[in-house]
């Protein structure tokens, strides 16, 4: 799979679809780190282990380099699907990203608990059957009970909240500025633990739709925090009434912003004041 | 140009976590976590998260600036080499070698402090070097020496989430070593107990099953308290005793006078939890003890760590995985600068200067006579500054916020005949300086730091340094080639290589062995893997020893005139002296001024609401802060952190030290509060 990505990326230069190639170089002493590959004798240095989301990095390279700079990402399906969402939400301009889709083996997306361990876009690797989270005992205890129940268990839980920031550092989708995180009407400044009220709920909705279940919080929580549950119940939802899911379809846009109006969900009544939010091409 | 990304350490904390710093045209623009560092794992705390942001900061110095009258002129490196040179020699001259002395830093890479530390003991045949370790560890370095024969943190990070039960002393992990607390967490995921005694109820306590909200400065009698239980149910490992331990008998007639009601009584806890919490840790099948500077910064700092240690030993708790003793190294390299010999009583590698063989070894090695008097420590240096010292060499350290009583260092500082600071920004102390030389920072050095796990680790150069400024590698080598000796090193490695011919315990430290994942020492040969835990099968000094740890109360207590406890610390925003945390904006934004911590019924009593300007008086000094209301305090004590030149608690600290470790006493002193009328009154 290596090999084929490689030969991939080297054409990806050759034939000037992309100015550079965003992956992982395994340098002097088998040290692997992030690198930008822009000629095609670097590329044998190529790796794609061990997993390493890109999509974040990517976004603040096309924003740092010259106009028209164009860049592939050698991406897996968690980094595809959050590259998709900046590009719905114009943070990335679509001509200028080009992705390598890689798939994840079983193993990997047993240690993420990711339900689609692949790119939509396959260039390498055979997609495997991913794990579904809801199915397992261990977020199943996390989202168990009513309200008040699931309130005082993740209270127990987040009080081990450093605050480093790593959650909303690291997430791809975070992208917000000014971040909300920062204001201090809503997060007291100088104390820890985060208040889970202001900070990690704040941080959950603002993802609710836009979370494409990469675990890059969870994987950069130094306390363990099982971040990737918090988002769970609010895509399950979105996938059950709108049958959406974050990512996917680049053409789609989120329910929550648009197709309140348009479709609403199965079952549900909305109030009169929603009238106002329709738009005039709609009518 | 598109950016690279150059992996290297963080510079803050002993943990030593992995960075991936991403570098645009020259200049370090971001921070990633390393998703493959053996420690970190692709996390950070926010202040690694923020590593990158004082790097180009408009206050760097850029060039050697000298003193003329009451402000600083620059100078060429030539003039402020010759500068420095004359007026190190002139002091040496007239007054004797023992008439220099050097702050070396726990800042600096492990060859830096080698070079510092050969350069003075070279130089002018004096042994006055010593650095901050006498403000956090240096009771760990001489108890944990003296009981086990080695000063360092027995086993690795990772081998904490493998406890059963952890005891956490006067550590606030959570704020000042966070992913060392992430172990912790991991051990409690998995079901471990974990106990936690501080008279703060910090976020670890706040986290732990169990809090013991101890008198400020009664660890002893706790912990004696504790073995004296699991005596009393013959809980103690007698075969672990009995195969490798000395001085069991000493420490059972010692104990006989500390049954749990007097230890219950001195401590404030309960006799029950003191019984508990005795047997969680006997019973446990692998127990850890963590401790940090609530352990270490007491006029008994050093018998408190023989406390903890005979603890360990009583249960045979040492010497094997998931257990152990884990003295929590504060700065980046501050167990490198110990280990390099950055100390006045030892060479590199803790081998003593009145040893003669040692001493021989060493002349032979560098060429020149040596001193066989130990020499001075910090807290010495500087209270005998202008009488037995008289020209001082800092090198990265900022005694003028970081050492107790700052009113008399600073005026300590004045009657120097001539001060050299070498420092990345003009700190507190550097404002004092007749010569201050401008240095480079992590990002712009190639080097290793050793993390409190003992593992060397490599530090990658990603940007070249601001102006003229120097690493302090090449100042160094550029001095002591002034000062008439060879220092022809042309790059760290071969400093390393020079170390490991002369420390057995470094032997197999090599740079190119380094890249991937560092090396934890002992790791005696170029073969060797390195050493996960220590004293497995024997000690380091061969049978361990349990020392009766000789115990004294706080020196200072509350009174009449002085009701409070004063407490001093850190906060998760910031580090030590604010030198780089006030500089990094995301830091500064989360906690821009000083405060004190206060129990909301004192605050009552006085009338102080959140926000409050209050003045804090001890027997020092005074300063004035914001009050900040919280039940983190116990009534009656008050807590304050000590990175804000605008309010440098250590104006108010105890300067008493410990007979054995000279740390002062920075834990505990008395102080009264007194409401200031706010600014906008005043006007």
């Amino acid at each position: 799979m290596l090999g084929k990505v490689k030969d991939i990326a080297r054409t990806i230069l050759a034939e000037k679809q992309a100015d550079g190639i965003l992956g992982l170089i395994k340098g002097e002493w088998d040290i692997v780190q992030p690198h930008i590959f822009e000629n095609r004798g670097e590329m044998d240095a190529l790796v794609i282990e061990p997993k390493w989301l890109l999509a974040k990095m990517a976004m603040a390279v096309l924003r740092s380099s010259p106009e028209g700079y164009r860049l592939a990402v050698v991406v897996r399906g968690c980094d595809e699907r959050a590259l998709t969402e900046l590009v719905k939400r114009n943070q990335i301009e679509k001509e200028r990203l080009v992705t390598i889709g890689i798939a994840c083996t079983g193993e990997q997306a047993s240690a993420c608990i990711c339900d689609r361990p692949y790119p939509q876009k396959l260039d390498c690797g055979d997609a495997v059957a991913g794990v579904d989270p809801c199915t397992l005992e261990s977020v199943k205890e996390l989202l168990a009970g009513d309200g008040p129940a699931r309130m005082e268990k993740w209270a127990s839980i987040l009080k081990r909240c450093i605050k480093c920031y790593g959650c909303r550092n690291s997430c791809p989708i975070c992208v917000c500025i000014p971040c909300k995180l920062e204001d201090q009407v809503w997060v007291e400044t100088g104390v820890i633990p985060a208040e889970v009220l202001s900070y990690h709920l704040i941080r959950a909705f603002h993802l609710s739709d836009t979370c494409v279940a990469c675990g890059a919080c969870q994987e950069a929580c130094p306390v363990n925090i099982p971040l990737l549950a918090l988002q769970l119940s609010m895509r399950e939802m979105l996938r059950e009434r709108y049958g959406y899911e974050a990512g996917l379809d680049p053409e789609r846009k989120s329910p929550i912003l648009y197709d309140l109006c348009k479709e609403p969900a199965a079952g549900q009544t909305l109030p009169d004041w929603v009238n106002s939010l329709r738009r005039d091409d709609e009518s | 140009m598109s950016p690279d990304f150059i992996k290297t350490i963080c510079p803050y904390c002993g943990v030593g976590c992995g960075l991936v710093l991403k570098v645009e045209e020259g200049k370090v623009v971001g921070t990633y976590p390393d998703k493959e560092h053996p420690v970190s794992r692709g996390t950070l705390c926010i202040k690694g998260w923020s590593a990158h942001e004082f790097i180009h900061h408009r206050e760097r110095l850029k060039t050697p600036l000298v003193k003329k009258g009451d402000t600083f002129e620059e100078i060429s490196w030539n003039d402020a080499i010759a500068l420095a040179v004359e007026k190190l020699k002139a002091a040496a001259v007239r007054h004797g070698g023992d008439a220099v002395g050097g702050l070396s830093s726990a800042k600096c890479t492990n060859e830096e402090n080698y070079l510092f530390q050969k350069m003075i003991r070279m130089a002018f045949k004096t042994n006055n070097v010593d650095h901050c370790a006498r403000l956090c560890h240096a009771p760990t370095a001489v108890g944990m020496g003296q009981t086990t024969g080695s000063g360092a943190m027995t086993n690795s990070i990772s081998d904490l989430a493998g406890a059963e039960c952890i005891l956490i002393i006067g550590s606030n992990a959570a704020e000042s070593h966070p992913i060392i607390m992430g172990e912790i967490y991991k051990a409690v995921d998995r079901g471990a107990a974990v106990i936690v005694v501080d008279p703060r109820k910090t976020a670890v306590a706040e986290n732990a099953q169990i809090h013991l909200r101890i008198n400020p400065g009664t660890d002893i009698p706790l912990l004696t308290g504790m073995m004296r239980h699991i005596i009393d149910e013959e809980l103690h490992n007698a075969k672990f005793i009995q195969e490798r331990m000395d001085g069991f008998e000493e420490l059972k007639k010692f104990l006989r006078s500390w049954p749990v009601e007097r230890a219950a009584k001195e401590c404030g806890i309960d006799e029950g939890e003191i019984r508990k919490v005795a047997e969680m840790y006997a019973k446990a099948k692998d127990a850890a003890v963590v401790y940090c500077m609530g352990i270490t910064q007491h006029a008994c700092g050093t018998a408190n760590v023989h406390a903890v240690c005979d603890l360990a030993m009583l249960c045979g708790q040492i010497g094997k995985t998931f257990s152990g003793v884990y003295p929590l190294r504060g700065q980046n390299n501050v167990q490198g600068a110990c280990d390099m010999g950055a100390l006045p009583n030892v060479y590199p590698g803790y081998q003593s200067v009145n040893d003669p063989a040692v001493k021989e070894k060493f002349e032979k090695a560098w060429g020149r006579e040596l001193s066989r008097e130990p020499g001075l420590t910090v807290t010495e240096m500087i209270g005998s500054a202008g009488k037995e010292i008289r020209a001082l060499y800092i090198m990265a350290e900022n005694p003028a916020l970081s050492d107790p009583d700052v009113n008399h260092v600073l005026e300590s500082l004045n009657k120097l005949d001539f001060l050299i600071v070498q420092d990345i920004f003009l700190t507190e102390t550097a404002k004092f300086a007749h010569l201050v030389l401008p240095a480079v920072c992590f990002a712009e050095k190639t080097g290793t730091y050793t993390n409190t796990e003992r593992r060397f680790q490599l530090l990658r150069k990603a940007v070249e340094p601001p102006g003229e400024a120097k690493g302090d590698f090449e100042i160094i080598c550029l001095l002591a080639n002034a000062l008439g000796l060879d220092f022809s090193y042309k790059h760290p490695g071969e400093v390393m290589e020079e170390i490991a011919l002369l420390v057995p315990d470094y032997g197999g430290i090599r740079f190119d062995r380094l890249e991937k994942a560092g090396l934890q020492w002992p790791c005696p040969d170029p073969k060797h893997e390195g050493t996960r835990f220590l004293h497995e099968g024997q000690f380091t000094r061969g049978r361990g020893l349990f020392i009766v740890p000789a115990y004294t109360p706080p020196f200072e207590k509350p009174d009449d005139e002085y009701p409070y406890y004063l407490n001093t610390g850190r906060m998760f925003a910031h580090y030590h002296t604010g030198t780089m945390t006030r500089r990094s904006a995301f830091l500064n934004r989360e906690m821009e001024g000083p405060y004190v911590e206060m129990h909301p019924e004192d605050a009552m009593k006085a009338g102080i609401r959140e926000g409050d300007r209050i003045r804090i008086t001890s027997r020092r000094g005074s300063i004035v802060t914001a009050a900040r209301i919280t039940e983190r305090v116990a009534r009656g004590s008050i807590f304050a952190p000590f990175h804000f030149t605008e309010a440098r608690a250590n104006i108010l600290t105890n300067p008493v030290l410990d007979p054995i470790s000279k740390i002062p006493e920075f834990k505990v002193c008395a102080a009264k509060i007194e409401k200031e009328p706010n600014e906008k009154q005043e006007k």
